[in-house]
């Protein structure tokens, strides 16, 4: 059996991710920025995961797994240095 | 922030890294199924108690089997399972339907409200759930005069009474969270 | 259970949804880091407990449930501790709200401090 539709949702999310860019580029400030990172990163997450249940390869699993770690360190670290203690 | 490194401290965040260790490399099946790797294993063990050694500051320090009290363990799962998760989906409701009307209405603020936690992860675990129901999102934790303040943005103020807006943003976790660190 | 796995997975498709369009029409920052956890809680846990439903009855692989359990309780912790940084980052750093907030007692307990 066959879930045409796992593919129709990770459309959906990159279409999303691909909306947020105008955030990312007009966004008056860094923080701004950074916040739309964060949620460019969850999104590219998700579509993602249901790409690897489509496919039925555990690959873009891990690939999701690292894509999480490195968005949760880049944001910290750049609010860090926002708050001015980096 | 003068703690010292406990023996058992140690030795239970070692036994928790090295857990996540079986479940993350796949020995954990291969364990029952036979053709576990004795080498992976070694090297998980090493790896755990070096790490363990290194945070046990930060992680579990003192009174490891705090929680292995059934009472406690039947609380932490009760609110894990079924208090966060009501809680969630109300407020991500409540926060869409803001989102998507025509005319967003919003009044936002910064409040403080008093909490009666007083242990450390029972501090932590009240300032979590707070921030992980979208609307509100903790600031900082300050206390002052033995009582325990934590700043709260909140999207929708709607009262700026201490007391009242407690209630409102975290009542029913503090009540349970309560049962469990106290 | 398809009717299942598909109403969970669309849940979190639309909260997803609604958060991307607080993202972009909420006034100022402050706002937008709700409408970040809006995608960053319901939205995870929508897919992620659709995909787990969908590997454990119709793909029949438990290295793939593992993992996308480990993921979700990885976004259930980080999640808060993020917004909370950038919350306090973007405060401290003096981004100014748009709109004017109804009450800012952390904003009036720091001039406090500094004047003593």
């Amino acid at each position: 059996m066959i879930f045409e539709e796992l593919l129709f949702f990770a459309i959906c999310f990159i279409v999303m991710a691909i909306c947020l860019f105008y955030r990312l580029i007009k966004g008056p400030s860094a923080a701004d920025r950074a916040v739309t990172a964060d949620c460019l990163d969850a999104l590219t997450d998700m579509a993602l995961i249901l790409f690897a249940l489509y496919s039925g390869r555990s690959v873009f699993l891990d690939l999701a797994l690292i894509t999480a770690i490195l968005g949760f360190l880049g944001s910290v670290i750049t609010s860090r240095y926002l708050e001015g203690r980096l | 922030m003068n703690k010292k490194r406990t023996m058992p401290g140690i030795i239970s965040t070692a036994i928790l890294c090295f857990i996540f260790w079986m479940i993350i490399t796949g020995q954990i099946v291969a364990v029952f199924t036979g053709g576990a790797s004795l080498q992976s294993i070694v090297i998980g063990l090493i790896v755990s108690i070096l790490v363990g050694w290194f945070s046990s500051l930060f992680l579990i320090n003192d009174s490891p089997f705090y929680l292995w009290m059934p009472a406690r363990l039947v609380n932490l799962i009760g609110y894990i399972f079924i208090t966060l998760p009501v809680a969630i989906f109300k407020a991500n409701v409540d926060v869409a339907k803001r989102a998507l009307s025509p005319h967003p209405k919003i009044n936002p603020g910064i409040v403080k409200i008093p909490v009666d936690v007083s242990s450390d992860y029972g501090m932590a675990l009240v300032a979590d759930s707070i921030t992980l129901t979208p609307g509100t999102v903790t600031m900082d934790i300050v206390e002052e005069n033995g009582q325990t303040y934590y700043y709260v943005h909140w999207i929708d103020v709607e009262t700026t009474d201490p007391a009242e807006a407690g209630e409102i943003i975290k009542g029913t976790f503090e009540r349970k969270v309560k049962g469990i660190w106290g | 259970m398809r009717i299942v796995i598909d109403i969970l997975i669309f849940m979190g498709v639309f909260f997803a949804f609604a958060g991307t369009v607080g993202m972009i029409r909420f006034p100022d920052t402050f706002n937008r880091i709700h409408a970040s956890g809006m995608i960053t809680t319901m939205g995870i846990i929508g897919v992620i407990v659709g995909g787990i439903l969908y590997c454990a009855f119709y793909l029949g692989d438990g290295a793939m449930v593992v993992k996308l359990v480990i993921m979700l309780v990885f976004y259930l912790i980080t999640g808060p501790i993020s917004s909370h940084a950038i919350m306090k980052g973007s405060y401290k750093h003096g981004v100014k709200p748009e709109k004017e907030m109804v009450i800012d007692q952390y904003g009036e307990d720091m001039v406090m401090e500094e004047e003593e």
